[in-house]
């Protein structure tokens, strides 16, 4: 056991040792811990300041977005801004595009009026009332050219004042733009600022590194808002690029404009002059249509006091001829009781010239018949009914009964229908041809006249002067007497034209007149054939009804 | 002849013509009363005064001053006293239109005067030769125009 004792001591002695040198040891490390206590409250302030600093420049970049998300919002304004301009520009072109149309049209229009003025001059030569009609016309039509070319001058005047409102516009945006450029440059130096200082940043992120995960985000956070703001930049040069080239565009658009309102100006300069042209020829057309209208009138009143004339005449004719029939009755009258009461008081010689003035008194009468009835076919109103021809026929063949049996002569009447006729000429007509026949018959042969009539059209008749679409009734009367020559087939209707003398054949020479004249009254025609001592044919065509 | 007197009144204006007219009457065989008046107006002045003693026939010139003798022949006709007295138009001149219209207004015979005097006889005993005959009749148009017959 004693030894263990002195064991017991020497281990409380070296635990002793122990003991003191663990006290050492426990100093030195208070010692140590209150100088690592006072370096990490150090620490503690450093980072105190750091994190002061860095709330600093947070709160500065934080006014930096807002200055930038300001900056961005007055971009999006003057953008829609200069949208709005664009569509103003494009409508503005839009009108300018309409108002050349409408021009185009009118210039058209002008051209179509200028056709219808040759048209109507044309036409003026001919028709005097169509004239005077179209002159009015045409003075309406200059009167509202003259209105289209005031307002067109209103137009061109609106589009000049357009043109200045343009410029203006163009000027501001100019003035915008540059505007804008000072605000990018603004932008660019700030950003530089904002770089130098993110470089800073920087360095004392690096400083910071072990500690603070938050601080390495916010760098990283920046980083990105600095490339987003690079973004933004080269955006806003692009902007600046594209308003540059829209400005360009806009001012060759305002040149244009000039150039076309220029256009205009000159064609506005063209078109009255036109215009003054037209008035000219319409004052021109209406002197020439005062002058053709009082040609007009003229001719009408030579015209209508020719008719009178002729009327006059013809009345004069009839008058004249109606009143010479009873002194003329009166002196065949007295010649005639003279021959019989003073039969035996008479030389041969007293009596033979009393008969020589008996027969020239006869030929006076026939003379005054004949006139009374040609005045009267001329005069008297035409009444046209639908008569039976072989009634007509039938009366005139016993008026002429005596001739008729005088000459031995049958009338023959083949297919006679009706027709559309003034009665009593018809009469005449008939009388007067076949009293003729009768009277020209050949004295060696009986006489034998055929009177025929049919319905046949215009084109089967080979006369030139009937129309071919048109029916005629084609009445004929046919002769075997003496005839005459072929030459003689027109005069024979020419009033007082003989072919034979008195002597030999009585009468006036006013017997066809009449019956052309009943025909041409009828609007038909009449032709004669004939050959020496051949007979003769008359040929009557009048419009069937 | 020994028929009654007959009683003709002539309506003429010209004095040659009522000369012609007494000369024919004259010299026919006929026993003949003739008065004469020398207008329209003074014929039917006469007609109205004599309503007793009314002529048998008449002989009417158409061209007569003051009225003529279409007027005339029409009051006669639209007259109840007068309308059965033959009128007989005596005429210079010759239309068939008038001649138509006196036919229809109820003229009796229509003369054309001639112009030789012997006919101008012939022509007024033709006439009252039909008088006599056919009274009252009235004859056809054909028949109304009276010409000279050749006999």
């Amino acid at each position: 056991m004693a030894i263990i004792k002195k064991t017991d001591e020497e281990e409380l002695l070296i635990a002793h040792k122990e003991l003191a040198f663990q006290k050492e040891e426990k100093e030195k490390l208070a010692g140590e811990l209150i100088i690592a206590r006072k370096e990490l409250a150090f620490q503690k302030e450093e980072k105190g300041k750091r994190a002061a600093e860095l709330g600093i420049a947070n709160i500065e970049l934080a006014y930096q977005d807002d200055e930038k998300g300001k900056r961005a919002a007055e971009l999006g304004i003057a953008n829609i801004e200069l949208a709005f301009q664009d569509e103003e520009k494009e409508k503005r072109a839009a009108e300018l595009g309409i108002a050349n149309i409408e021009l185009a049209f009118q210039d058209d229009e002008k051209g179509k009026r200028a056709a219808e003025l040759g048209i109507a001059n044309k036409e003026l030569a001919f028709q005097n009332e169509e004239k005077e009609k179209r002159a009015a016309e045409l003075s309406i039509a200059n009167k509202e050219l003259a209105f289209q070319n005031d307002e067109k001058e209103k137009r061109a005047a609106e589009l000049g004042i357009a043109n200045k409102e343009l410029l203006f516009q163009n000027e501001e945006k100019e003035k915008r733009a540059a505007e804008l450029g000072i605000a990018n440059k603004e932008l660019l130096f700030q950003n530089e600022e904002k770089e130098k200082r993110a470089a800073e940043l920087g360095i004392a992120n690096e400083e910071l590194l072990f500690q603070n995960e938050e601080k390495e985000k916010r760098a990283a956070e920046l980083g990105i808002a600095n490339k987003e703001l690079a973004f933004q930049n080269d955006e806003k040069e692009k902007r600046a690029a594209e308003l540059s080239i829209a400005n360009e565009e806009l001012a060759f658009q305002n040149e244009d404009k000039e150039k076309r309102a220029a256009e205009l100006i000159i064609a506005n300069k063209e078109l009255s002059f036109q215009n003054e042209e037209k008035e000219k020829r319409a004052a021109e057309l209406i002197i020439a249509n005062k002058e053709l209208a009082f040609q007009n009138e003229e001719k009408e009143k030579r015209a209508a006091e020719l008719i009178i004339a002729n009327k006059e005449l013809l009345a004069f004719t009839y008058i004249s001829s109606h009143d010479l029939q009873e002194p003329l009755r009166k002196i065949q009258t007295f010649v005639t009781i003279i021959l019989e009461n003073e039969n035996e008081n008479l030389s041969e010689n007293g009596k033979y010239n009393f008969q020589r003035m008996q027969l020239a008194a006869g030929r006076m009468q026939l003379l005054i018949d004949d006139l009374l009835a040609f005045s009267r076919v001329a005069t008297t109103e035409l009444k046209f009914e639908k008569t039976e021809l072989t009634v007509i026929i039938e009366e005139v063949k016993t008026e002429l009964k005596d001739t008729i049996q005088e000459k031995h002569a049958t009338i023959e009447a083949i297919e006679i229908g009706s027709a559309n006729i003034i009665a009593f000429q018809f009469r005449q007509l008939m009388y007067n041809l076949i009293s003729n026949a009768l009277k020209f018959s050949n004295p060696d042969i009986a006489s034998h006249i055929i009177i025929d009539s049919k319905i046949v059209k215009g084109d089967k008749l080979n006369n030139e002067k009937l129309s071919p679409e048109k029916n005629y009734c084609h009445i004929t009367v046919t002769d075997n007497g003496i005839g005459f020559e072929p030459q003689f087939s027109d005069r024979i209707f020419e009033v007082f034209q003989k072919l034979h003398g008195k002597e030999v054949y009585t009468g006036t020479g006013i017997g066809l007149a009449i019956v052309k004249k009943i025909v041409e009254n009828h609007n038909g025609i009449i032709t004669a054939t004939s050959e020496l001592s051949k007979g003769a044919r008359f040929d009557i065509y009048i419009p069937a009804a | 002849m020994n028929e009654k007197q007959l009683n003709i009144l002539l309506a003429d204006d010209d004095k040659d013509d009522r000369l012609f007219f007494s000369m024919a009457l004259e010299a026919l065989t006929i026993p003949t009363m003739l008065a004469t008046v020398v207008d329209g107006e003074k014929l039917m002045a006469y007609l109205s005064e004599n309503t007793q003693q009314l002529p048998d026939v008449i002989f009417l010139d158409l061209n007569m001053p003051r009225k003529n003798g279409f007027e005339c022949l029409s009051e006669i006709k639209l007259n109840p006293k007068l309308n059965q007295l033959p009128v007989i138009i005596f005429s210079t001149s010759f239309e068939q239109e008038v001649v138509n219209m006196l036919y229809k207004n109820g003229a009796k015979y229509f003369i054309r005067k001639p112009s030789e005097f012997l006919q101008f006889k012939k022509i007024i005993q033709q006439t009252f030769t039909l008088i006599s005959q056919e009274n009252r009749q009235k004859p056809s148009r054909e028949n109304f125009v009276l010409t000279v017959q050749t006999s």
